[in-house]
């Protein structure tokens, strides 16, 4: 029987990682922002705007969002930038911004319009060029994150002393090093069912995906195991955890099989900001009950079409 | 005319245009996927257009038939490939429509802006040719002798509906989702997409009346009285799905608890216990 809140989940930390994420934001920071938006009436409502946004992250590399804000609420405005799951698109995030969230979705590298360059796949993200963190796929990924609060501190019509993440599974695992890569900026952060902690333990309490797709690769590869464990470990949210200051809601299912909640439980231990943790028996990878949003950070549940479940995916 | 008999000319155009393409399917093994459980493969196939779609297909080791099992896609670019626990019971088959990753050569679907892609005219509406993807995809999943014929099922959303209804021989269709029934009611409940695309749609000038012309082509109860196999609807508000409910043969409703790690394996064991193979829980207790 298995004991998730008291599971050991070791991770290494790497000697150079802070001088190796270090390198990555001077990368970052090399490049003009050079954020353009586009209005889209198209998409825009009476209570709420919606622009197109590209803005360069690292690399140099274009990267795609989308941004609301409410029509006719005064500024500066709190921000938010949601951060989409492993195989869901960015949303359009009305939602967000008719609650007065100046809300940043954004499409990290490989997720459409932003993978002209780079598009890994999914299933492939997870495992491309696993065996050197320099070049690992989530490398570019994590960063655009943190381009894209860097976008919404360029805004005048956010308040940069109230900016936050949101997210799950993997929105939830890079809120998690975003708000450790930005201790001075993140005011809060809300991450549900973190994928990309205890990445090499995970593999072993589940069959799902994306985690099995470690599993596939080392099944090819089984060599490079000692290669791939060096890599995630620069790249697992129990390394970045003990830098979080930010205020942070974790919310786990304990019947998680995408997400062991082995991990989740991991990431809280390693936490040493001000968290809450919310625990939900019997919910999978939505963890929580999908009526009750409002637990999890979120927004109070109106599922996108009644009758059936909330579609929310969080993966 | 005939609204009816338009529906029916609507979807026998259709299928006259799968019939009239062959599918050509090629399959590749996947080393990475391939286990002591299950053989693996990449699965390539033209579908109206003429348009190649994929899929992947898991067929497990050991001596046949097996139960057979039709993944429909979501809305979304991406589909999950089939859970290993599937893969160990079934031949099963998750289909990558037109513009989804893997089958977007010539065609990457825009999110959001699929749902409302060509939807002023019937005709053009992209979803016509996503519905003969999934019709080409039950065909072959069908046709293949490591599949028991008295043991197929299909699960998805309004697609799986629309493609039992179309296709004989599903004995089992689990409902986990629904996007076009009642959509020009739903659209109306929030700003959440995929519905939201409607709103927009309707925002840039295109008629209600128009929108909802086509959307009734796609609308699950009007394909229900088809199907005839046991149909399972994992819901949470039995009336609104009233008229569905109505229309289908052989329905069942699983009252959803909106705790999913119950929900899962619930659906999980109906249809295992349907296809006569162990249930089985995605969570490694």
């Amino acid at each position: 029987m298995r004991d998730p809140e008291n599971a050991t989940v070791d991770v290494e930390l790497p000697e150079d990682f802070d001088d190796f994420w270090a390198a990555g934001l001077a990368d970052c920071a090399s490049y003009p922002l050079d954020p353009v938006l586009t209005e889209l009436p198209n998409l825009s409502t009476d209570t709420v705007i919606v622009n197109d946004l590209h803005f360069t992250s690292y690399g140099g590399l274009r990267i795609a969002g989308w941004y609301a804000v409410p029509r006719d609420r005064p500024g500066p405005l709190p921000g938010l930038v949601t951060i989409p799951g492993y195989i869901s698109e960015p949303t359009v995030p009305k939602e967000w911004a008719e609650l007065g969230y100046a809300t940043l979705a954004i499409a990290p590298r490989g997720k459409l319009r932003s993978n002209d360059v780079f598009d890994p796949g999914y299933p492939g993200l997870l495992t491309h060029n696993i065996v050197d963190p320099n070049t690992y796929g989530y490398r570019g990924f994590y960063l655009d994150v943190v381009r894209a609060v860097e976008v919404l501190l360029d805004r005048p019509d956010v308040d940069n002393q109230r900016i936050g993440l949101q997210g799950s599974s993997q929105g939830g695992g890079l809120g998690i090093s975003t708000a450790a890569l930005m201790p001075d900026v993140i005011r809060c952060v809300a991450a549900g069912a973190p994928y990309l902690c205890g990445i090499m333990t995970a593999p072993t309490l589940t069959r799902s995906y994306p985690y099995e797709e470690i599993n596939e690769y080392l099944r090819i590869h089984p060599k490079d195991v000692d290669r791939v464990r060096e890599t995630v470990a620069y790249y697992d949210g129990l390394n970045f955890a003990p830098k979080v200051q930010a205020p942070t809601l974790l919310y786990l299912g304990l019947e998680d099989d995408v997400c062991p909640p082995e991990t989740g439980f991991a990431l809280h231990r390693a936490l040493t900001c001000e968290k809450t943790l919310h625990t939900y028996p019997h919910c999978a990878h939505h963890a929580g009950p999908s009526g009750r949003d409002a637990d999890r950070g979120g927004l109070p549940c109106r599922a996108p079409h009644p009758g059936t479940v909330n579609r929310w995916t969080p993966n | 005319m005939d609204p009816e008999l338009t529906f029916d000319a609507y979807w026998s155009a259709i299928d006259e245009e799968l019939a009239a393409i062959p599918g050509r399917p090629v399959l590749d093994v996947v080393p990475a996927r391939t286990t002591d459980e299950a053989a693996f493969y990449s699965l390539r196939i033209t579908s109206t257009g003429p348009y190649r779609v994929y899929g992947n297909l898991s067929i497990p080791r050991g001596d046949g038939p097996f139960p057979g099992l039709l993944i429909t896609p979501r809305y979304g670019s991406v589909n999950n490939v089939p859970h290993p626990n599937d893969r160990s019971r079934y031949v099963v088959l998750s289909l990558m429509h037109r513009g989804q990753r893997l089958a977007d050569e010539g065609f990457a679907a825009a999110y959001p802006g699929l749902l409302t892609m060509g939807i002023d005219d019937p005709s053009t509406y992209v979803y016509r040719g996503i519905a003969a993807d999934c019709l080409r995809a039950a065909e072959f999943l069908m046709g293949l002798s490591e599949v028991d014929p008295a043991r197929v099922a299909v699960t998805g959303d309004d697609l799986a509906v629309l493609t039992a209804a179309r296709r004989p021989g599903f004995s089992s269709v689990r409902v986990t989702d629904l996007l076009f029934y009642r959509a020009m009611e739903a659209r109306l409940k929030s700003c959440l997409y995929p519905l939201e695309e409607l709103n927009d749609h309707l925002r840039r000038g295109s008629s209600a009346e128009g929108l909802s012309t086509t959307l009734s082509y796609y609308d699950p109860a009007r394909h229900a009285p088809a199907v005839t196999g046991r149909t399972l609807l994992s819901i949470d508000d039995e009336d609104w799905c009233r008229s569905l409910l109505a229309a289908l043969p052989d329905p069942e409703v699983y009252p959803v608890t909106h705790l999913d790690g119950t929900d899962n394996d619930f659906l999980d064991a109906w249809l295992a216990e349907r296809s006569a193979v162990p249930a089985m829980s995605k969570f490694i207790a």
